[in-house]
């Protein structure tokens, strides 16, 4: 290649790449789960970042002034829902002014709007029932099922937003659905070994993998959901850890495993510090290794 | 035995609910199979059990006794939504409650000398008034000023190039703290400077906001500019020969710059500056003579006040529930026009306004001890503006207890230490309760 072609190609290159760049769909989750959804069915027709970590409680986040950076210029700000974000989301939606990711907007995607609830309370409810969610429990996407649903969503919302890649989106979510289902006949055994089995859980959060799994949760650390476990609820919950033969505490890594602990020295039981998310543990970055990992840590403890 | 063992050991009397969260009703249990011919045996050991539990939980955790759990709400699996959640638009309304105790040992330190009050009530109503704009009305409610109109504002949504104008009032965006309703505030009262320089409540106003986000360093910085009525509010009994706001250079104009940087995904640094100029009432030595003073008292005087404030955060994102530390610092230099051009109407009236520039400062420091458990301290120090005023220092500290998210429970302690001689300094304690029902958005960051 003489100068004057090398020269001709790296300024059409060079114009071609931000061409290319711009094409992209500017894709912000609110979690690391659906980070990595929206990034399989999006593959490398998208940019995305998430804002909270896989090893940080999802309810709690600050609302950084550099989140509201990385949101200003989104196409699509996709979040959990059923108020998980209601801490901070509101502050990060306003401080971004962009009206693609308002209520209303294109780019506007809640979740749960594609998901089968569960813990949809019947009667009113107040906040003397705990931090209790009103539209029902937004820890979906420990169900694979519900992954499903949540990858079918994302093709949809880029098929909308980008047409001409509907294909390219299409073949990524059949290959996402494709590659859960392979991983859930690996793990089909385990599922079989903890239906059924009693297990304890601190949070509210594994209520979607029980129904997948069939595991029952016998009771929760926290007496209510977000207050923290009183001596005389932890009392209660070994009672019943005794009385089921409950052999696993199931805890997400960013609450404190001292009463996790105590439950398990007075009762046997084994603290299984589990990952919620993508990123929860070091090492499980993508969905599918995290339900595998999962899974096969509660059954190796219910065994 | 302990108060809290009593307690735990009531509890555990009382209660009757095991699961109180939401056991798991729809899997198949083993564990629903068991033989019921030793019921009272079981129950028997289970109560020596659990008593034993409890014990051994006292000693691990030291207390700690909390309410006695309720009863397991039964889960409903249910589709997915598919309507509105909100069909017939109704607005947020929510309401959060402020109050106070001055058990202070020289009697009440607060403004209507109330040993136990209502600081204030203040009732919010936010919502989107339209594709363009949303709506937010604070009104407050006190003994004192009955109610008044905190913030309303109308807030553009759709503004292209990171732009965002509000019209109406609001707290100004001047300084960090000011920004903050003093409800929410770490601390119980707004610090000194702001008090002396602005007022108890703060610097609000009403006008025109404008700001703008833009990172053309990588991080996040955002310039907000305003244009408001008048500085700060009317002080009661001066009147001057004319309005303020007679000609546009009597409002008010701040600007603020933000600057924030993540250090880590842990600790980060916000610094920004602030200024504001605008006319103020101030005034006249007229002694009460007609002649000199014939129908006002008072001049309007330039006053600016430039300003700087960092904030240091950092707050593990694991163990976030449990730990955090706040460092944070204002220094505010206020700047005053010593001799402002008198009436016309008083020739020969003399100006009794401030006439020194002065600077006021404070920093704080909160620490997260547990989930629910925050300590704080701060140090306060403003210099004298008008001669005889004197100086004024203040040190202070907190606990901050968090029952939830929506409660809020703070017991301070100050040591108020005026300057000049004839002034002894005098001790404050102070309890707060604070707590909010109903959907309150969530505060500034």
């Amino acid at each position: 290649m003489n100068r004057r072609n090398f020269a001709f190609a790296l300024a059409a290159a060079l114009l071609a790449w931000p061409l290319t760049a711009e094409a992209q769909l500017k894709v912000v989750t609110s979690t690391t789960d659906l980070y990595d959804i929206a990034k399989s069915v999006g593959g490398n027709k998208i940019t995305a970042v998430h804002i909270s970590e896989g090893y940080q409680d999802p309810h709690f986040v600050e609302a950084k002034p550099s989140f509201i950076l990385q949101l200003k210029n989104a196409d699509v700000f996709a979040f959990v829902g059923l108020d998980l974000e209601i801490g901070w989301m509101p502050l990060l939606i306003d401080g971004a002014r962009n009206p693609r990711i308002r209520q209303g907007g294109s780019g506007y995607l809640d979740v749960s709007r594609a998901i089968r609830l569960l813990d949809v309370p019947g009667g009113n409810v107040d906040r003397s029932q705990g931090d209790v969610h009103p539209l029902g429990n937004p820890h979906y996407w420990l169900d694979p099922d519900n992954a499903k649903r949540i990858a079918g969503l994302f093709r949809n919302k880029f098929s909308e937003l980008d047409p001409k890649n509907a294909s390219f989106y299409s073949a990524n979510e059949k290959a996402f659905d494709n590659r859960l289902d392979a991983a859930a006949r690996g793990w089909a055994a385990a599922r079989a070994q903890i239906r059924g089995k009693p297990v304890v859980a601190y949070h509210t959060s594994w209520r979607y993998l029980a129904e997948y799994t069939g595991m029952n949760i016998v009771a929760f650390m926290e007496p209510k959901p977000g207050v923290p476990p009183s001596p005389s609820h932890l009392a209660q919950v070994m009672a019943t850890v005794r009385r089921t033969g409950a052999k696993a505490i199931i805890i997400e890594p960013f609450y404190d495993r001292k009463t996790a602990d105590l439950i398990a020295a007075r009762t046997g039981a084994k603290v299984l510090v589990l990952p919620p998310s993508v990123g929860g543990v070091r090492g499980l970055n993508d969905y599918v290794s995290v339900m595998q990992y999962d899974i096969q840590q509660v059954a190796g403890a219910v065994q | 035995m302990r108060p809290s063992s009593i307690l735990t050991a009531v509890a555990l009397c009382c209660a009757t609910a095991v699961g109180a969260q939401q056991p798991d009703t729809t899997s198949k249990r083993d564990s629903t199979r068991r033989a019921p011919r030793s019921a009272a045996d079981s129950a028997a050991k289970a109560d020596s059990a659990a008593r034993a539990d409890s014990i051994f939980i006292e000693q691990q955790l030291r207390g700690g006794a909390g309410a006695a759990p309720s009863g397991p709400a039964t889960p409903q699996p249910a589709t997915g939504s598919t309507g509105p959640i909100n069909p017939r638009l109704l607005p947020d309304v929510s309401a959060v409650g402020d109050l106070i105790a001055d058990l202070s040992p020289d009697g009440s330190t607060q403004e209507d000398g109330s040993r136990f009050g209502i600081r204030e009530v203040e009732v919010a109503i936010q919502a989107a008034v339209d594709p363009y704009f949303r709506g937010d009305v604070f009104i407050g409610l006190n003994d004192v000023e009955k109610v008044t109109i905190e913030q309303a504002y109308l807030t553009t949504t759709s503004l292209p190039y990171g732009l965002e104008v509000r019209l109406g009032r609001y707290l100004m965006p001047f300084g960090k703290q000011n920004l903050t309703h003093r409800h929410d505030l770490h601390t119980i009262e707004y610090p000194y400077v702001i008090q002396r320089f602005f007022g108890p409540e703060g610097l609000k106003g009403t006008g025109l906001w404008v700001s703008k986000i833009f990172s053309p360093f990588g991080f996040y910085q955002e310039l907000q500019l305003t244009a408001v009525d008048r500085y700060g509010e009317a002080p009661e009994g001066l009147t001057t020969e004319r309005p303020m706001n007679r000609r546009l250079s009597g409002l008010a104009y701040t600007a603020r710059l933000r600057n924030y940087v993540d250090f880590t995904q842990a600790a980060n640094l916000e610094l920004s500056a602030s200024a504001i100029t605008g006319r103020r009432e101030q005034p006249l030595a007229c002694d009460l003579d007609p002649l000199i003073c014939p129908s006002f008292n008072a001049v309007g005087a330039r006053q600016s006040v430039l300003a700087a404030d960092a904030t240091y955060r950092w707050r593990p994102l694991q163990q976030g529930l449990y730990k955090s530390f706040i460092l944070q610092a204002e220094v505010m230099r206020q700047l005053n026009d010593a001799t402002p051009e008198l009436p016309s109407g008083a020739p020969v009236a003399a100006y009794a306004g401030p006439s020194r520039d002065a600077t006021g400062a404070y920093v704080f420091a909160r620490y997260q001890l547990g989930q629910r458990l925050f300590v704080g301290s701060r140090y306060d120090h403003v210099g004298e503006t008008t001669p005889g005023e004197g100086s004024l220092g203040a040190a202070s500290g907190y606990i901050e207890w968090f029952p939830s998210e929506f409660s809020k429970l703070v017991a301070g302690y100050e040591r108020v230490m005026p300057g000049g001689v004839a002034v002894k300094d005098s001790d404050r304690i102070l309890l707060q309760a604070s707590f909010a029902v109903g959907p309150h958005k969530p505060h500034p960051f």
